[in-house]
């Protein structure tokens, strides 16, 4: 037994035995504060706390199946403190006939004692004991820490698959424990135990760059895959303020509307009813009298009320500046059928027809109108009506839609992004919390569950 | 980031619409012609109107 020499302040202490099983050398790096140590070389799992080191369990593994991300031995600082990596287990669990797995680290500091690093998937979590018991609903479905409300995500019998480095605690390979996850993004709280004995700690969502930013790693941090438990959702603190800031802008949009609709003139300049008779043949266009616009460049609304029933008229409009002969050129139908068959009544089309030239500048206008109609329909009464400066609601609808979009595209990522994370708990859906996305969640899946079923 | 993207996008969503509003924007499709003589008032038929070729619906149901 000799000691690796004097350590810096704060960093822990090391020292090296011999395995009696293999005689390789151990390090053992929280001497005093391990209870197992297992040897790299033959996978002995040894009693730490023997000055012995007897054999516990022996296992047969290859280290280099599965290295651990985090070399043991490696230090860095969590949350201010150093910690060195002094142990590695993974951890197995059986869902449906198929394996997943985690890893899970184990830090010691002299003076702060343990804690630990778990990863999934590229998704890592900082995780230390708790000191006092969560208090867990009657039901099992949620528990309060610090007046935090936790929801239970998954119970599962974990096993211990392998080990390496030391442990505070006996640890053996094949060992079982029931693991309960409870979440509240970016925290989890977990029980585990096995018998009677249970422990809780919490754990905290941490990116992978981070762990090897401070642990001075090589490479990158392998980029997570999916959703995870507790990772924070990077939508939903955003969603809320953009409902928020969506509902000023809404207000805003209804403001700019009755402000439109109060300041626009909506001016009827001119309104006249003809008649066209089908059969007269010969040259059917005609003009108006002049009417004036007024005001600035806007818009002209043309509205066309034709008496046609199951029947149709075509108007061939021309809106002209007779000053500068700058005309505005389109053409309207009025199409009005309707009947009764085997379905019942029916209906398409309408008596009336309205058209809206955009940007008309100030002047003295007359309308070219050339009607156009089934030659033997007879005589066809119809009105034309022009209205200047008309606010168009369908602005306001489109706007409205556009302030919406991004809102609910953010809301949509929102909600599948939960969708992800609890489709892989117990539930296999987000269970209501009362919150309007938990909600809108709840009537998603009810919907979806609707449609596969038929 | 997202805040400041979005009240950017709010406020010119109000702008435009409220612009389109002061312009009297359309969303209907208007040919314009330049220069019509001023004899069309005289005599009407002389104008072609550009939707003249219209082929007209005849149906119901």
């Amino acid at each position: 037994m000799s000691t690796s020499g004097p350590a810096p302040a704060g960093a822990p202490q090391v020292k090296s035995l011999n395995c009696p099983g293999c005689g390789a050398t151990l390090t053992v790096r929280s001497f005093g504060n391990a209870v197992t140590v297992i040897c790299e070389s033959c996978h002995s799992v040894l009693d730490a706390q023997d000055p012995a080191l007897r054999i516990l369990q022996q296992f047969h593994a290859s280290t280099d199946e599965d290295p651990p991300l985090i070399p043991l031995g490696s230090r860095g600082s969590i949350r201010g403190v150093l910690y060195e990596a002094i142990g590695f287990q993974r951890r197995t669990i059986q869902v449906e006939g198929i394996s997943y797995s985690w890893h899970e680290y184990v830090l010691f500091n002299p003076t702060k004692g343990f804690r630990y690093l778990t990863e999934y998937d590229g998704h890592w979590n900082d995780v230390s004991i708790l000191r006092a018991l969560p208090e867990l609903s009657a039901g099992g479905a949620t528990l309060k820490y610090l007046g935090e409300t936790y929801r239970h995500f998954q119970t599962v019998d974990a096993a211990t698959a392998f080990v390496l480095g030391e442990f505070p605690w006996q640890i053996r390979v094949g060992e079982i424990a029931r693991v309960s996850d409870f979440i509240s993004p970016p925290r989890v709280i977990s029980s585990e135990g096995s018998g009677e004995e249970v422990t809780w700690s919490i754990g905290e969502y941490i990116a992978g760059r981070d762990i090897w930013k401070t642990f001075k790693l090589q490479g990158e941090a392998p980029a997570p895959i999916g959703v995870y438990e507790n990772q924070p959702s990077p939508m939903s603190s955003n969603v809320k303020k953009v409902w928020a800031l969506t509902g000023v802008f809404l207000i805003a949009l209804l403001a700019v509307a009755v402000g439109a609709y109060w300041m626009e003139s909506d001016e009827q300049v001119f309104e006249q009813t003809f008649e066209f008779n089908t059969g007269a043949g010969g040259e059917g266009s005609f003009v108006t009298d002049v009417f004036q616009l007024k005001g600035r460049t806007s818009d002209v609304e043309l509205t066309t009320n034709a008496s046609v029933d199951n029947d149709w008229i075509y108007l061939n409009y021309a809106l002209i500046d007779q000053d500068t002969g700058h005309a505005y050129d389109f053409g309207r139908e009025v199409s009005y059928y309707h009947g009764y068959d085997s379905d019942g009544s029916w209906s398409e089309g309408g008596t009336t027809n309205t058209v809206t030239i955009p940007s008309v500048p100030p002047g003295n206008y007359y309308l070219r109108i050339e009607p156009e109609s089934d030659p033997n329909r007879g005589l066809v009464r119809y009105a034309v009506t022009v209205k200047r400066d008309v606010p168009q609601a369908s602005f306001f609808g489109l706007a409205a839609l556009a302030l919406l979009l991004p809102a609910g595209l953010m809301t949509w990522r929102s909600l599948n992004f939960e969708h992800l994370r609890w489709a892989e708990s117990d539930y296999g859906s987000a269970p209501s919390d009362g919150s309007l996305l938990s909600t809108v969640e709840s009537i998603t899946d009810t919907f979806k569950g609707s449609e596969d079923g038929e | 980031m997202i805040r400041s993207f979005f009240l950017a996008y709010g406020l010119f969503v109000l702008a435009l619409v409220g612009f389109a509003e002061y312009r009297g924007w359309s969303m209907n499709r208007i040919d314009e012609v330049r220069d019509v003589p001023k004899s069309v008032r005289d005599n009407p038929g002389s104008y072609r109107s550009v939707y003249s070729s219209y082929h007209h619906y005849t149906g119901g149901k």
